[in-house]
């Protein structure tokens, strides 16, 4: 650096910087300090700038006073002779050069002022970046602006340490980010999503699903309250066949194709419904799908439809995207009716023998009986070497 | 209202160094479902993606969504295919993956796969596509030849890993020149093939390894193959980790003493080293981390290495003799116990043996709380506590609930609903659960599935378990890689229900006697798998698997 650019040089006191922070103050910093940052370093050797008041050096925006500050204690601290690598290194030097002649002792000190010297920078580290992430954040993006690389790293790491372990929304909370995916996107978040007759699928059913929000708002709540139904546990299971009854109920005026539209819709919906659920599940951050009990089922009631439509509903619509079109989904007729039978025969069946079935399991384990321990001795046998055959193979 | 300002609003490079340290997959999925910015940024500068399941999700899109990944890792074949359960052709096919990789992501640097049938031709085509490629790891795959390898040894200059593992056959040349063309060749495993007598060359040409499978561990026993040997491994200094060992011939077990005190893993499965051989070899390893061996080493050995080797993490015990009806050796649950005692870092453990306890359990779950992985085999189906004949509910109970991290358990011994209770509670973390011959009931499979938060892989065969706790949390499944379930009581009209009311999911249907619907109405399936995917049915099926979906199944009926 040329001796012309620095100005008022007291020999007996440092040389001073003029830096101006982006509220307009300004400030005198350590010449040696300020150096330490490249941007500034780069404004002073180009532009001769910061040698006196009135050509103070403007920081960065994104540098503002008290993040200054920190900067510059970052820099104060790092750029001391005595903590650089290279002098340790140095002294590596000599401490090798001492052993035969100083023995043991001596090159032990030298070590040890090596270890002190390389882990004083990392204390120091470790200790300057304990803040809150708002803070952090602003000191990464002004260590940035100032092209501080050391200090970028640093503070890049303990950002890093931050999220790691986090789920998104704790993540959205930390750093005060809004959830603006759809749950669509959150699911496979890809604009091109039109080409794959799934997510086809499942958009019409989600446009359906806010209709039938919509229309539901319009009706009197009364008619869904009464069959607002809260039992759990076992009837958590015993609801399948609740839901299936009700619902092969309504699938039964289905089969007049003429029919309003609105009731393959609800059966649309129910399936829907799960999906809806199943979305809360695949939704990390929602741990609400927990209630979602009910809601696993794949035919629900009414009233649960309902109960989870009150409980999403607000969560639901805002996120949707797709356009509202009323266009059929895939399945002709022929089949939907074949699959509404189907589904009617199978809930006819679950629901004969299972509520009587499902108090047998329950006094059982109640009862904690232990299962006499039937094996057909051939079939256990065959079962054995089967399985223990195969163990040997690599199970890695 | 105020509203919150975003604190990170700073350049997306920024954000993209500071993404750089975070390496592991669930956080870089966490930051990708943040919020639309963080999303895309964090999708551009993704190196690495690993797929569960092949079938989960298209290449194509992959590498729309990921375009600069260096890395690939696959996982085709569900688990139970180690024990046969899953017929030939069943698919996992690797080539559609790396035709679309080609054009995709010509700077590939890694692929690894696991239980994928990879043809000769798939393998052709990776020196043909990338010209960076250093890591191949295939595991537990099949399909190729020598021909299919010699291609990747010829033309891969930036080599840096290469496992055989499973290949049958090698030739010994091609290998030669593979080691003379791949200086940065860091693991090498052989197979049975290699001889001995030629290992001690190979070794001479590749004194960088870290990672070596031996050969076939014997020869005639002559003093300048014995010493020549033992010259070339003293001269890899780099070794850690050391497996192979076929056919082995303990006098021969000396050559690798010069390397014992920097091992950290050593592989014995397939060797045939008695109980003292073994304990003067565990002692020179005071720095071993993992051990697979066979029940050889029996309680006795398993102490030694509980007074041993204090940094040991990882145990694996396999039977010498598992169709045996008679006990062969003296491996009991004690050698557990002592390995639990001894080893403060044990946190995984793959356990073969014929008799256990509940107090065995219980004891070593309380002396390792820190326990990760916990698989305990007992031989024979359903065999209860040996000292008092109840089911080891109680046991297994106290793992899950003193191992709070645990993420993957297989269960064996008799079991009763109980232990299922017991997981659902306790198992939070659980995130793989292997069942065979346990359980009473539906509320068996409804305890775990409604239960463990965590779940990702259930896989089960030759349990009681039906339709309804599997109908009841259907959408358990969308949040779990993969469910298996065969020899159960799971109806063909539940699958097709499951597989029309749940777009998201694959619910196959295998059955090698004929279509499903032909089978009598009350007859369980034979075999399920079901796994989450968005990619749709998938359209290379063999004959013998069937897809549940809408179209699918009306088809059939």
């Amino acid at each position: 650096m040329s001796e012309g650019i620095m100005a008022v040089v007291k020999p007996e006191m440092k040389s001073y910087i003029w830096i101006q922070t982006a509220d307009g103050s300004i400030q005198q910093v350590e010449e040696e300090v300020a150096m330490f940052c490249p941007m500034i370093c780069r404004e002073i050797l180009q532009t001769g700038m910061g040698s006196s008041k009135n050509y103070a050096i403007p920081l960065p925006q994104r540098v503002n006073p008290p993040i200054f500050g920190l900067i510059l204690d970052y820099c104060r601290f790092h750029q001391v002779p005595g903590r650089s690598n290279k002098v340790c290194s140095v002294l590596s030097v000599s401490c090798i050069a001492s052993l035969h002649i100083s023995g043991e002792v001596l090159s032990f000190l030298f070590l040890g002022v090596l270890v002190v010297g390389g882990t004083e920078r990392k204390i120091f580290d470790e200790k300057f970046v304990r803040m809150d992430t708002k803070r952090l954040c602003e000191l990464i993006s002004a260590a940035d602006s100032l092209q501080l690389k050391p200090l970028v790293d640093l503070t890049s790491r303990a950002l890093a340490r931050i999220i790691e372990g986090k789920s998104p929304e704790e993540i959205r909370e930390t750093f005060h980010l809004p959830d603006d995916l759809t749950e669509e996107e959150k699911l496979e978040p890809l604009k091109n999503i039109a080409d794959d007759p799934r997510i086809r699928l499942l958009n019409r059913l989600y446009a359906k699903k806010r209709k039938e929000l919509r229309e539901r708002g319009k009706l009197k709540n009364v008619e869904v309250e009464e069959e607002l139904v809260d039992e759990r546990s076992v009837d958590d299971l015993l609801s399948f066949i609740n839901g299936g009854n009700e619902e092969s109920k309504e699938v039964k005026t289905n089969k007049n194709k003429k029919k309003n539209r609105r009731r393959k819709d609800q059966l649309k919906d129910s399936s829907s419904n799960s999906l809806n659920g199943n979305h809360k599940a695949f939704d990390s951050l929602t741990s609400a799908c927990r209630d979602g009990e009910l809601t696993d089922i794949t035919l629900s009631t009414p009233s649960q439809t309902s109960k989870f439509q009150g409980s999403t509903a607000a969560s639901f619509s805002p996120k949707l995207e797709f356009d509202d079109s009323d266009s059929d989904d895939d399945l002709d007729p022929v089949m939907k009716e074949e699959l509404d039978r189907e589904v009617e025969d199978f809930a006819r069946r679950l629901n004969s023998d299972w509520p009587q079935r499902m108090q047998e399991i329950l006094s059982l384990s109640q009862q904690r009986r232990l299962l006499p321990v039937s094996m057909n001795g051939n079939d256990s046998a065959h079962r054995c070497t089967d399985f223990g055959q195969q163990i040997i193979l690599q199970d890695q | 209202m105020l509203k919150k300002m975003s604190y990170s609003s700073f350049p997306e490079d920024v954000l993209e160094h500071v993404f750089s340290f975070v390496q592991s997959d669930k956080d870089r999925n966490s930051i990708s479902l943040v919020c639309k910015s963080w999303y895309e940024i964090e999708r551009w500068c993704r190196k690495r993606i690993f797929v569960g399941n092949c079938y989960a999700v298209s290449p194509r899109r992959v590498i729309t969504r990921f375009p600069e990944v260096r890395s690939v890792g696959l996982k085709g074949k569900p688990h139970f295919a180690d024990f046969n359960l899953v017929p030939e052709g069943w698919g996992g096919y690797v080539y559609p993956w790396i035709a679309e990789m080609a054009s995709g992501y010509p700077f590939l640097e890694e692929i690894r796969l696991k239980r994928m049938v990879v043809s000769d031709e798939s393998l052709e085509l990776i020196p043909k596509s990338f010209k960076n490629f250093k890591v191949l790891v295939l595991s537990s795959c099949e399909g190729f030849s020598t021909q299919g390898l010699a291609a990747i040894a010829a033309n891969c200059r930036n080599l840096r890993e290469l496992d055989l593992r499973e290949r049958s056959e090698v030739s010994l040349s091609a290998l030669e020149r593979l080691l003379g063309r791949c200086p940065n060749l860091r693991t090498l495993r052989l197979n049975r093939a290699v001889p001995l007598d030629k290992l001690a060359n190979l070794l001479r040409q590749a004194p960088q390894l870290v990672e070596l499978g031996t050969g076939a561990y014997s020869a005639e026993l002559r003093t300048e193959i014995f010493s020549n040997l033992a010259g070339a491994f003293s001269g890899c200094k780099e070794l850690k980790s050391l497996s192979g060992f076929w056919d082995v011939v303990p006098a021969y077990l000396p050559a690798v003493y010069s390397v014992c005190t920097g091992l950290t893993s050593l592989n014995l499965s397939y060797a045939t080293i008695q109980c003292p051989d073994l304990i003067k070899l565990l002692k020179l390893c005071p720095n071993l981390q993992r051990l697979w061996v066979l029940d050889y080493i029996e309680d006795s050995g398993l102490e030694a290495l509980a007074a041993s080797c204090k940094d040991l993490q990882e145990l694996r015990v396999f039977p010498s003799e598992p169709f045996g009806v008679e006990q062969n050796v003296s491996l009991t649950e004690q050698g557990l116990v002592s390995v639990s005692e001894g080893c403060p870092k044990l946190e995984s453990v793959l356990y073969f043996c014929r008799r256990m306890s509940n107090d065995a359990l219980v004891t070593i779950a309380r002396n390792r709380p820190n326990m990760t992985r916990f698989r305990l085999c007992i031989i024979e189906p359903r065999t209860p506590d040996y000292l008092t004949d109840q089911p080891l509910d109680v046991g297994f109970g106290a793992i899950v609930e003193h191992c709070k991290d645990l993420r993957r358990l297989s269960l064996s011994g008799l079991l009763t609903d109980r232990v299922f209770e017991y997981i659902g509670t306790y198992a939070k973390k659980l995130e793989m659960l292997s069942v065979a011959f346990a359980g009473e009931s539906d509320l068996g499979l409804h305890h775990v599935l409604s239960g463990c938060d965590s779940l990702r892989k259930l896989e089960i065969r030759d349990c009681p378990f039906g339709d309804k706790a599997l109908l009841a949390n259907a959408a358990k499944l969308e949040t779990m890689r993969s469910l298996w379930m065969s020899s159960c009581s799971v109806s063909f009209e539940a699958c097709k229900l499951l597989g029309q009311k749940m777009p998201r999911l694959n619910v196959e249907v295998i059955d090698e006697s004929g279509p499903p619907d032909s089978r009598p109405e009350n007859l369980p399936v034979e075999k399920l798998y079901i796994y989450r995917t968005v990619a749709g049915p998938r359209f290379d099926m063999p004959g013998f698997v069937w897809n549940m979906d809408e179209d699918s199944a009306l088809r059939l009926s």
